[in-house]
């Protein structure tokens, strides 16, 4: 964004198909303003997103996730955000108490024609990630590798 | 000439060591028993050590392992090899069934092919056993040719003697050190007689026995029996406890770690007990639990006998103390039928 | 008494051939343990027990057992049970369900802390009412039951089945005691967000992927677990701490409202991880939020199938 803060937040957003991603549409087609830092994965329902996406994204490095679903009631499958909000809400209880910060796992209910609400929420999930800061939570630490078996065999590899 | 030193001594014995090699001692500092580099002042192992959970199998292959980077740029793949640090270890306190265990893995990995990770840390690693006093109610260690006490596959041997432990040179390496080690105090004759007393008491103390004899060839008239072997397998549940923890298995399995064009292949430990172990885009062959018992049982019944003249189990009892079923391989080995009596 | 019952009642229904196999506890080869007796034969009734250790949760085998079952089952395995009837796993015709209400099952651990010495240094151990002898060298000490019973036994909401065809003695109510099992949480609670995070590392460090936790655990019966997946290969099967804890995480969350805090996890792990800290958490998450408790009720729908209309939605924006 600007040139004095050199990192910005990644943020992966699961879109779905028939709500979000056309909602997130409409907020391109409407000029409405929202911060680049999103990707967007199109799913064809929230109830598509197993908790493994999220952990997977915060473990290959994303600083964020946002799930974006129809309103309940108005999926297109009927239940398949039911499903998304209690398995979204489990998971983000649980990931609370192992430590991950709240920020970091969103969701939201935007529908097809809310291209505004779309362009708030990505903004407002991209500040609070920017106030959390980078995600380090699978950072290698090096003390693992020691009491294991003790000889240099165990890599704790250094990336980058 | 045999030589002793006192348990309260102990730790200055490990900081000599130290000096010249790093010192891997019994530890729990990582919350489970397991050989790990000596802290520099822990010796309260001495109180609690029986075995470790882990066995010392992991400082020579390890649960998880680098074999090499790889890194692709304009001419190609850059493969870099691991560090090799050369450096010495001194494994301190291994019990004699994990010594034989060891013995047991090199016939595997000093054969054709001859595995350069496993043959650099065992070459480079001098091993100071200790003889058990009180063996545990799951060891079984007499009946496969070993004892508590037997010193044959380490450098130099230690024997309980009370207040003492006798220290005695196994082999050229461990008798250059034991020369070098000025710790160490003379025996005398009666820590020699006492030494022997402690090695009979110890071997008396192992409880549960297997009979061995004629196993290959009762595993081989049984492979097919599918019944038995259903039955054997019945209450497994196909974890990866009993090999993972197995001081003589040695299955690994070699997967590349990449980001961006860059990556690091490793070895790591695998499981014949899992169900995807033999799993292949057409097939799994041992898609069934029995299939998979049974190759368990007879790999170290019966294959390793026929491959290398040795039964791969020593008897150190982790896989029935640490099996969630409490399935044992001694009620299985004794009940494989004798066909050729006719019993059964 | 309950176990000459058991055995009675397991000949006759092989007798009968009311079922095909026969499910419970035999003595174990070792001290104080007890093993799964999974058997056709008539003649191996007669080794069934019922004793404070008999610790396994036995619904686990019935994912992979053809046939109609006769099963013992103490409370948290007939909760596993009607869990696995509720996800269509298990057929309840297909069992015939042997109540065994549970005083508690013996934590071996607590008792080596208790008295220092090893299991098989132990003599005798034994259980009288509230109270725990354990004979060691020579020498008796006694304990009382909620130092040395497991954690998940002191917080069990169901130690009588309430779903059986055969009831083998006096049913015995619950009385959980959370305080005392749920220790660990809390300590965890009180910690700073980043504080828990670096224990969690710790912990998994020394995992070393044997899968016991998942294997023993009835919950968790898919043919082909998403570790096993390599296309795409969402952990790395190497034991290194982030993918072993992506890995307990996603377990957790994937049997989620299945789990019924049976503590085998915990109790099977080689290297100590204490893992019913986490799954203890999500079964109270579930009971928190949508006010659900595995395998209470037969004809519930369940977790992830049911919903209300409004729930659990404070945080989506």
């Amino acid at each position: 964004m600007t040139q004095e803060s050199e990192w910005e937040p990644k943020l992966l957003g699961f879109l779905c198909r028939w709500c979000s991603y056309a909602g997130a549409d409409l907020a391109g087609t409407s000029r409405k303003k929202y911060p680049a830092n999103i990707r967007i994965i199109k799913v064809p329902c929230s109830g598509r997103v197993d908790s493994l996406f999220i952990l997977k994204a915060l473990r290959m490095g994303f600083d964020g996730v946002l799930v974006s679903g129809c309103h309940p009631g108005d999926c297109h499958y009927q239940t398949g955000n039911y499903r998304a909000r209690r398995r979204i809400a489990i998971t983000k209880k649980f990931l609370d108490y192992l430590g991950i910060e709240p920020q970091r796992l969103q969701a939201s209910w935007v529908s097809a024609s809310e291209g505004g609400k779309f362009a708030e929420v990505v903004t407002d999930v991209t500040n609070g990630l920017k106030e959390v800061g980078p995600n380090r939570l699978f950072e290698r630490k090096n003390d693992g590798a020691k009491t294991k078996a003790g000889s240099e065999g165990t890599a704790r590899t250094k990336k980058g | 000439m045999a030589k002793k030193i006192s348990k309260k001594d102990i730790a200055q014995l490990l900081k000599t060591w130290s000096q010249q090699f790093t010192v891997l001692a019994p530890s729990r500092a990582s919350g489970v028993a397991e050989m790990a580099e000596w802290d520099g002042k822990d010796t309260s192992f001495l109180d609690w050590y029986r075995n470790t959970t882990v066995p010392p199998k992991a400082s020579f292959l390890p649960p998880m392992e680098e074999m090499f980077r790889f890194r692709k740029d304009e001419e190609g793949y850059r493969i870099e090899p691991p560090d090799k640090n050369g450096r010495k270890q001194l494994l301190f306190g291994i019990r004699p069934c994990d010594a034989r265990a060891m013995a047991i893995l090199d016939m595997t990995f000093e054969d054709a092919y001859k595995d350069p990770y496993y043959l650099e840390k065992r070459r480079n690693t001098v091993l100071v056993g200790m003889g058990c006093t009180n063996p545990c109610e799951s060891c079984f260690c007499t009946s496969m040719g070993t004892s508590p006490t037997d010193p044959t596959n380490v450098d130099i041997m230690l024997i309980d003697i009370g207040d003492h432990f006798l220290v005695e040179a196994v082999t050229d390496k461990g008798k250059e050190l034991i020369t070098k080690t000025k710790d160490l105090k003379e025996a005398a004759k009666s820590d020699e007689a006492e030494a022997e007393k402690s090695k009979e008491t110890s071997y008396n103390k192992v409880v549960r026995k297997l009979d061995t004899k004629g196993i290959k060839d009762k595993l081989r008239d049984s492979f097919d029996d599918e019944e038995f072997w259903e039955k054997t397998a019945a209450k497994c549940i196909s974890c990866g406890i009993c090999t993972l923890l197995c001081p003589t298995c040695y299955c690994f399995d070699i997967n590349d770690e990449t980001d961006k064009g860059e990556g690091t292949r490793f070895r790591s430990w695998d499981s014949c007990g899992f169900s995807a172990y033999t799993k292949m885009p057409m097939e799994n062959p041992r898609s069934e639990k029995w299939r998979r018992v049974r190759q368990k049982v007879c790999h170290k019944y019966e294959f390793y006998p026929m491959a290398f003249d040795v039964i791969a189990c020593t008897g150190c009892g982790r896989c029935i103390r640490l099996c969630p079923v409490n399935w044992d391989i001694t009620q299985v080995i004794e009940s494989v039928p004798d066909r050729v009596k006719g019993a059964k | 008494m309950m176990e000459q019952k058991l055995r009675q009642e397991a000949k006759a229904l092989l007798e009968q051939k009311k079922v095909d196999w026969i499910v419970g506890f035999e003595t174990g080869s070792l001290k104080f343990t007890t093993t799964p007796l999974i058997t056709k034969d008539i003649a191996d009734t007669e080794r069934l027990v019922i004793n404070p250790f008999i610790t396994n949760n036995l619904a686990n085998f019935l994912t992979e057992i053809e046939g109609r079952v006769g099963i013992v089952a103490k409370g948290c395995e007939s909760r596993s049970i009607v869990s696995l009837i509720q996800d269509n796993k298990v057929a309840r015709e297909d069992l015939v369900i042997l109540a065994v209400p549970c005083p508690g099952i013996i934590d071996l651990a607590k008792i080596e802390r208790l008295v220092g010495k090893d299991r098989d240094e132990l003599e005798d151990i034994s259980r009288d009412g509230d109270k725990v002898s354990v004979k060691v060298d020579g020498q008796k000490k006694d304990f009382a039951v909620a130092d040395v019973l497991f954690d998940h036994c002191l917080a069990c909401e169901l130690p009588t089945p309430t779903e059986y065809d055969i009831l083998l003695g006096e049913p015995r109510l619950p009385t959980p005691d959370l305080k005392a099992s749920g220790q660990n949480i809390v300590d965890l609670k009180e910690l700073t967000s980043a504080e828990r995070w670096a224990k969690w590392q710790d912990e998994m460090s020394r995992c070393i992927r044997c899968y016991a936790c998942r294997n023993v655990c009835p919950a968790c019966f898919c043919e082909r677990c998403f570790v096993e997946e390599t296309e795409p290969q969402w952990v790395m099967p190497m034991p290194q701490w982030p993918d072993n804890l992506i890995f307990q995480i996603i377990r957790n969350i994937h049997v989620a409202g299945r789990c019924t805090d049976c503590g085998e996890c915990e109790r099977v792990c080689p290297v100590n991880i204490p893992l019913r800290s986490l799954t203890r958490e999500m079964y109270d998450i579930v009971g928190e939020l949508f006010k659900f408790k595995s395998g209470m009720d037969k004809d519930a729908l369940p977790l992830m199938v049911h919903y209300e209309q409004e729930e659990a939605e404070e945080f989506f924006k």
